[in-house]
């Protein structure tokens, strides 16, 4: 075969021959905006009381989306985290639902 | 003397005179040892998130107070002694909010207390 000796492939199981730059290059974050929603100018208060502004960084199941699904930046990222934690405690988001 | 966010819950077959009278009693605590009471919103009975002592909702109430240490430790432990209260939460803060907390402001609040009620699962 002659492009088994060709190194920008690669056979992966079964047999295939698969480029390289799609093996290793997989985009590790969706495609979203750069900038972070939660800082800046108009940026609403992380408070833990603000549930709403805390179910979107959520996840269906109740659980902690990570920033780099969201966008968010690290400083607001563990601010947040800190208020999700306390409304939990509070009991007013849940820490898992089916 | 330093600002704190108290938030605690009564168990829900509690009548509505009923939470007015035992929140006045736990705030009495608090100026009998000297503090002030800087704030108070009480956000009704709420459905909780999950399942507390066998209550799926509870009534909320907030203090924003400015007291001692000492004063909010024997709140604490009182809050803890009786059965009425459930759950509380004790934050220092840097400042108190005037404005009515977000619990307050009610239309998306519908929506999302049937997304996380505890008898939804």
């Amino acid at each position: 075969m002659s492009n088994e000796n060709n190194s920008n492939y690669n056979e992966t199981g079964g047999g295939t021959l698969i480029s390289n730059s799609v093996l290793f290059n997989r985009k590790t974050t969706v495609k979203k905006s750069n900038a972070c929603p939660l800082s800046g100018e108009d940026a609403p208060v992380i408070d833990y009381k603000n549930i709403e502004l805390l179910a979107r960084f959520i996840s269906e199941k109740g659980r902690l989306l990570p920033s780099r699904l969201t966008g968010v930046c690290a400083l607001k990222q563990r601010e947040l985290t800190r208020a999700i934690k306390r409304a939990r405690a509070i009991a007013l988001l849940p820490f898992s639902k089916q | 003397m330093a600002l704190y966010e108290i938030v605690f819950i009564l168990r829900q077959d509690i009548a509505a005179q009923d939470v007015n009278r035992i929140s006045s009693q736990f705030e009495d605590v608090l100026l009998e040892g000297g503090a002030k009471i800087l704030k108070k919103e009480s956000w009704g009975l709420r459905t909780l998130a999950y399942v507390v002592k066998k209550n799926k909702k509870g009534h909320y109430i907030m203090l924003g107070v400015k007291a001692d240490v000492a004063v909010v430790n024997e709140l604490v432990r009182k809050l803890k002694i009786s059965e009425d209260v459930i759950n509380h939460l004790v934050l220092a803060v840097d400042a108190i909010d005037e404005d009515p907390s977000p619990m307050l402001q009610a239309p998306a609040e519908i929506r999302h207390e049937s997304h996380f009620a505890a008898d939804a699962i």
